[in-house]
This record gives C-alpha cells, structure tokens and sequence, in this order.
C-alpha cells in the first residue's frame, strides 16, 4: 500500500531544547494511525512541521506526495489541538468559511455544512452563535469545518481532549466513517484506549524519539501478559510461583495486597493459579491480563503516557 | 476568490455587521460637534444677568451713570464686532454681505452678559445695614418670587475718592458682575483722573472708545496682500488632516491588533495557518480593515461635508477648493497607505504573541507614547511649518505621514516630500518584512510577549 505520509530522520530543536529527534515512520493511504504519548513528547511540534507550519531542523517529510504540506494544504483537514471558531459566526458560517479556504465555493460549503451538522445532531443550532453552543458542540463544529472539503489526509491533535464519554464515541465513529470514505487518518492522543479501538497502526513517541511503530497487536506483543492477584499475599510468595517473572505492588490495605506479577515466555496461568492453591496462598482474587497499549506503552518507553513530559526549560526554549 | 481576499471579506464583514462599528464610528463626528457646539450652546445660553446697583449716598454720584454708560459702549463694541465678522466673512468668500448664519451666530454670540433693573425699593429704602442685607438675601434667593428676584445688587461708593463697590450676587462662582463692575469703574476713575487734570471729557471719551484697527498683509496671501480666512485656512485643513490621519490610522491598526489577539485568544490562528500562508492572512486581515478604515474615512467625511456645505456652504466651497487643488487628496492618500502598512503589520504582529490587552501592553505603551509626539509637533507645524524640529522629525518614518500632511499648505520642498515618502515606504515595506516574520512565529508561539521574544520571532525562521 502507497504511503500518504513518511516521515525520514526528522528533527526539531527550539534553540537548546530538542522537541523531536530523528523521527521516521509511515502512514499508508486510507488507514488510521495513532499518534501516541504523552504531553510534551513531541507530536504537536510533529505534526505542526507535516503541515509545514513549522520547518524541520533536519529530516524530510512527504506528505500527498508533496515534500512542504502547504503546497497541499488543499487537501489536507486539521483539528488542531487547541481549538476556537469566531464566536460571532453561525456553525454554517464558520464551516462554509474554513471550508473556502480549503477551496470549496462559499454555496457548497454552506450546504455541505447544513448536512453535516444534521449528521451530528446539531441540526437546531444551525443559527445559533459559536459562543452560545457548548464545548462538546462547539468540538463538532471545529471538527466539521476541518473535513468539509473531503480531505485526502486528515490531522487530528489531540481530537478527544475536552469531550465527554458519548462524544468520544462519537467522534471514534467520524474517525471510522472518514477512513471508511478513503480518507488518511493520523491523530495525536495520551488516551490509549482510543488509539486501541481505532487505529490500524500506532507511532509511539516519548521524549521526542520514536519508541514503537506497528499495529496494535504488535505493540501489545512487546509487553508481558501478568496475573492481577488479590489477597494477603507477600510478594515474594507470588514471584515464587512458576512462570511469573517480576512482581509489582499495586495498592496494599490492611494486609491486603493487590499484586501485578509478568507472566514470562511461555508461562501459563493456570499453572501459577494451581500452585497458589496447593502452597495455600490467601488467594480472594485472580485475573489473567493481556497487556494493554498502555502496558505495552509503558514497557516500551518506561514512560506513563498520562504523565506530562513537557518542562519550563522546553517552553522557554520555545 | 482566493484566500487573501475571503480572510480580507471576513475580516470587514465581521465588523462592518457589527451595530457597534456604526455607532463608534458615528461617535467621532458627534463628539467632534458636540466639543466645538458645546462651548457655543453655553455662551449663547447663558443667561442675562438681573443686576441692581445703589448708590450707597451722595458721594457715590455718578458710579450708575458711569456703569450704565460702561454697558452700553460695551453693547455697542459687540454690535461692531459682530458686523465686522461678517463682512470679513463675506469678503473672503466673495458673497454678498447679509444676515447669513455666521452673522447671526455672531449676533447670538455677542449677547449681553448682564442688563440693570430697577432697584427694588425694600432695598433702596433701607439704610446700609443688617436689614438690608437681609432683603438683599431675599432677592437673590429661591425665596423671592421669579419676576422680583435678582442676580446681583451692586453697592456703589467712594472712598477716600476712588470708586469701591460691594457686589452681592446669586452665586458665589459665577464673577461676571464683579468684573464687570471692576472695569466699569477702573473705567470712571480713570475718567475723573483726566478731568481732573484738564482733559476734556469729550477726549476722554474718544480716547476710551477707541479701538485700533488692525489689518494683516502677506505676500503669500491669495490676493498678494491683505490675508484672509482663505489664506489660513490651508493651514487648518492640513493640521485637521494630519489629526484625521492619525485617527484612522491608530483606529485601524487598534482594531488589526484586537482582531488578530482575538484569533490567537481563541485559538483560530493555527487553524487558518493550516488553510493559509501567514503571508495570506496578514495581507488578508490588513486589506480587510483597510476596506474598514476607508469606510470610517468615508462616513467621517461624508458627515463632514454634509455639515460643512449646509450650515457653512461658502466655507465648504473654500475646503473643497483646497482639497482637490495642489494635490492634497493625493497626498493624504499616499500618506495614509503608508501609514496604515507601517503601524497596521507592527500591531497585528504583536497582536499575534497576545491573547489580552495586558499581554500587549508591553509593546504597546511605549508604542503609544511615541505616537504622542507627532500630536504635539503637528500643532507646532500650524504657525511654524519649516521649524527645524517639524522638518526633522517629518523624516522621521513612523512621523512623515502625520506630519508631512499637515505641513502639505505651506508648500514644503518637493525633495523633501518625496524624500520622506520614499523613506516611509521604504520602512514600511522592512516593517511588513518584520511583522510577517513575528507574526508567524508568534501566531504558534505559547512565550508572553517581551521586545527579547519579538526580536527572536524576526531572527528566527520558520
């Protein structure tokens, strides 16, 4: 499959401060990637130089087949991270406009905009101002007025910030339906879980540098499954078990401890279950987990992806 | 129609929809009028003054003949002015001499400030003392019905010879009758000085009627000699033009930097990035409030041509004759293209580091203060256009355009005109070179504006 973006050996430095090093990686034509890590790692700056609103200190990127993504800004829809519409415009005002930038005539944009904010059932807020909507509506209309013109390739920073529970699925199905209608999807996220319904391939970042680039699955296969084990249980009695290979205290009150022991190559959860019993472990909870990407996320990087890794000195640099 | 002009739409329609942009805009001539008609409603409103005089006895005789004829020569000098004015009036217009508006403006003017009724006889009655003061201090309170109430009761007296007077009066701040009474009898005894020295009263009386007649001449004046309202009024037109200037320009860069604040407040800015070059935006959004600035230049004038050519056709005749004479309207023009691109890309390059008035204060305030200085040497280029501090500083590229259109009447060199322009534009082309580097920079820059961050934006690239 031909890739709509590739990214080769980019760099960014802000002065002293190295926002991105050496970053590669490809998005095929009409697949999902998710852009993933924490806050500061990078992918604003990342996906500020794909849209070439920022130049690469080295690398080079290629986006649509064009190497500066302004010479196809046309074919490109943004949500930026941050996000804001003129308040004083009507939601069709606002993506008929957006929408002209990109090239479609203001009528189109119009009509399309009507449609679209049907589809997402802000059908009565057509008229109303952009400071008289609600965040979680406000969000759809950006999010509309980014694809209107039927984008090639779609950027989303950060989409899910901000969004109540129903909007996040929500919006996991107009990421769905884009890439359904052929459209390139990369977004940036923290949230994991999203990015593991999603996405058909994941591009981790921590600290600026790529950690992993794969499928989900793939991610998920580089970190260990583990037991979760309840009861008043020492820890060293549980590394003991066959096949666990390291053990972590997740919580302990009262006695009570809740454990996270990695399962190794080939080790087997019954197996470890039926010795807890036989050595008379306080056993009152069991549970075998497949890692998730944020297990995997975490293995990879050593890093917690909810953590914020950007700093004063970063921000200053900037 | 492509980027540069929908930003630039959008950017005028978003004010321009606006009821407040109309009502601002219309602020300006109504203030205009109401500070230059304000001051004329009140003289012509004030009232005329009741005032009683008594001759506190036989050694004040005369002071009320002397203060009656005070105010009657004074009514006649205003009468004389009056009809001076217009004349002079006419004369510079060429129109024919008769009761217009300007006359009877004048006439309104020249009413007078105080006129002398009878004295009341519970006042005149009484001998000097409390009872007297006490009927004095019902006449001159809420307490005396309308038609007997006074403004003022005068006591007239002499002592050791010389005219004193005691003035009660209605309100304490108001001193019209005291200098009046003052001059009145400065007046009588100068008077009794010269008769009293031989002088005629007849020369006396010449000699305090008398006022010198004094005409200007100047070889630059339209008729090669005496000087008239036409010949002043070049100079005045430049001094309004250069203050006009100077408004739309301020008001048009003001509402570039709130614009472009708004748009970095909310966020809007990196998503028109995404959809523009920041070269398409800041060109979009400085031609959109252009169109605007023009339209508040229109209205503006449009107001005060209206204004001019119905309550003063011929003086609206005169201003339009200069205008579209010796080029001005072509001078403010370039004058104010090079203006507006000057000050309009530096504030919406600073507009584009802030997301609140505070955050551009920074800037902003020493911005303003220089901006103060071409206010307060314009008003020197009006009596003193080729002062060496009015030509130097016109070369000065963020002065030339204020201060070169008001130095425009008195005819400057012409190397000195085009040799300011050309080094205004010169700057104001490096200003958009600048400002469009800091604006890129700071629409996705998080640094709280400082001189060191826009300095940093201009060296930076991309």
């Amino acid at each position: 499959m031909a890739a709509a973006l590739t990214l080769d050996g980019v760099s960014k430095r802000y002065g002293e401060f190295q926002a991105v090093k050496d970053l590669s990686f490809e998005v095929e034509k009409g697949t999902i990637c998710g852009f993933l890590g924490p806050n500061g790692a990078g992918k604003t700056s990342t996906i500020r130089m794909i849209l070439g609103l920022q130049g690469v200190s080295a690398g080079r990127i290629v986006i649509l087949g064009a190497d500066d993504g302004r010479k196809v800004r046309d074919r490109i829809g943004f949500l930026p991270e941050e996000r804001g519409l003129y308040k004083k415009m009507t939601p069709v005002d606002a993506i008929a406009f957006f929408g002209s930038l990109k090239g479609l005539p203001i009528g189109e944009g119009r009509r399309r905009a009507r449609e679209m904010l049907d589809a997402q059932g802000l059908g009565a807020s057509k008229r109303k101002k952009m400071k008289e909507l609600s965040k979680g509506m406000a969000q759809k209309v950006q999010l509309i007025a980014a694809v209107v013109h039927r984008p090639e390739f779609v950027i989303l920073d950060e989409p899910f910030s901000g969004l109540d529970p129903v909007n996040q699925q929500g919006l996991e199905a107009v990421i769905r339906g884009l890439a359904a209608d052929g459209a390139t999807v990369l977004f940036s996220t923290h949230v994991m879980q999203h990015a593991e319904r999603l996405c058909d391939k994941v591009v981790l970042l921590a600290r600026g540098q790529k950690a992993f680039e794969g499928t989900v699955t793939e991610a998920r296969a580089t970190s260990k499954r583990f037991l979760e084990l309840e009861g008043a249980i020492e820890a060293a009695e549980a590394a003991a078990l066959p096949g666990v290979t390291g053990v972590e205290v997740v919580s302990e009150i009262d006695g009570v401890r809740v454990l996270k022991a990695a399962l190794g190559q080939g080790g087997k959860g019954q197996e470890a279950l039926r010795a807890a019993f036989l050595g008379g472990l306080d056993v009152r909870r069991f549970e075998l987990r497949e890692p998730s990407l944020h297990d995997a996320f975490i293995g990879l990087t050593g890093d917690n992806p909810d953590v914020d890794q950007s700093t004063k000195a970063a921000e200053a640099a900037r | 129609m492509n980027r540069t002009l929908l930003i630039a739409r959008r950017e005028y329609g978003a004010y321009a929809r606006t009821v407040g942009f109309w009502l601002s805009l219309l602020a300006f001539p109504l203030f205009a009028v109401l500070g230059g008609a304000v001051p004329l409603m009140i003289r012509s409103s004030e009232p005329v003054r009741a005032v009683a005089i008594v001759e506190e006895g036989p050694q004040a005789s005369g002071l009320a003949a002397a203060v009656r004829d005070s105010l009657r020569n004074d009514a006649e000098r205003r009468d004389a002015r009056a009809r001076e004015t217009a004349e002079k009036a006419a004369a510079s217009t060429g129109a024919p001499a008769g009761p217009g508006v300007a006359e009877g403006a004048m006439a309104g003017l020249s009413r007078p400030k105080m006129r002398l009724v009878a004295t009341p006889t519970d006042i005149s009655t009484l001998p000097a003392g409390p009872e007297q003061d006490a009927a004095v201090r019902r006449h001159l309170t809420d307490e005396t019905p309308k038609e007997q109430r006074l403004d003022a009761v005068v006591f007239l007296n002499r002592a050791d010879g010389k005219p004193t007077a005691r003035v009660w009066t209605a309100r304490a701040t108001d001193d019209t009758v005291e200098d009046f009474i003052r001059e009145a009898l400065n007046s009588a005894n100068r008077k009794a000085v010269f008769e009293s020295a031989g002088i005629d009263p007849g020369v006396v009386d010449q000699t305090e009627a008398f006022r010198a007649d004094v005409s200007v001449f100047s070889p630059k004046s339209a008729s090669g000699g005496e000087v008239s309202f036409r010949d002043k009024l070049p100079a005045i037109i430049g001094l309004a033009s250069g203050f006009l200037l100077w408004s739309l320009i301020i008001t048009g860069a003001s509402i570039l930097l709130n614009s472009v604040m708004e748009e970095k407040s909310n966020k809007i800015l990196e998503v028109l990035l995404s959809s523009a070059s920041a070269t398409e935006i800041l060109t979009g959004k400085v031609l959109g409030v252009a169109l605007l600035t023009l339209t508040v230049l229109a209205a503006w004038g449009g107001i005060g041509a209206a204004a001019l050519f119905w309550f003063a056709p011929e003086q609206g005749g005169m201003v339009g004759d200069i205008l579209l004479s010796g080029g001005m309207l072509a001078w403010f023009g370039a004058f104010m293209l090079g203006g507006y691109l000057m000050y309009a890309v530096l504030f919406a390059a600073i507009g584009a580091f802030c997301e609140t008035p505070r955050d551009a204060q920074t800037l902003m305030g020493p911005i303003m203060m220089i901006l103060v200085i071409p206010m307060i040497t314009m008003q020197m280029a009006l009596q003193t256009p080729d002062a060496p501090v009015v030509r130097i500083m016109s070369w000065i590229p963020f002065f030339t355009p204020f201060l070169m259109i008001a130095r425009m009447p008195s005819d400057p060199p012409l190397i000195e005109v085009i040799g300011a322009m050309a080094g205004m534009f010169a700057f104001a082309l490096l200003m958009v070179w600048i400002a469009g580097r800091a604006f890129r920079a700071g629409a996705l820059s998080d640094v709280k504006l400082s001189w060191k961050a826009f300095a940093g934006a201009v060296r930076g690239g991309r």
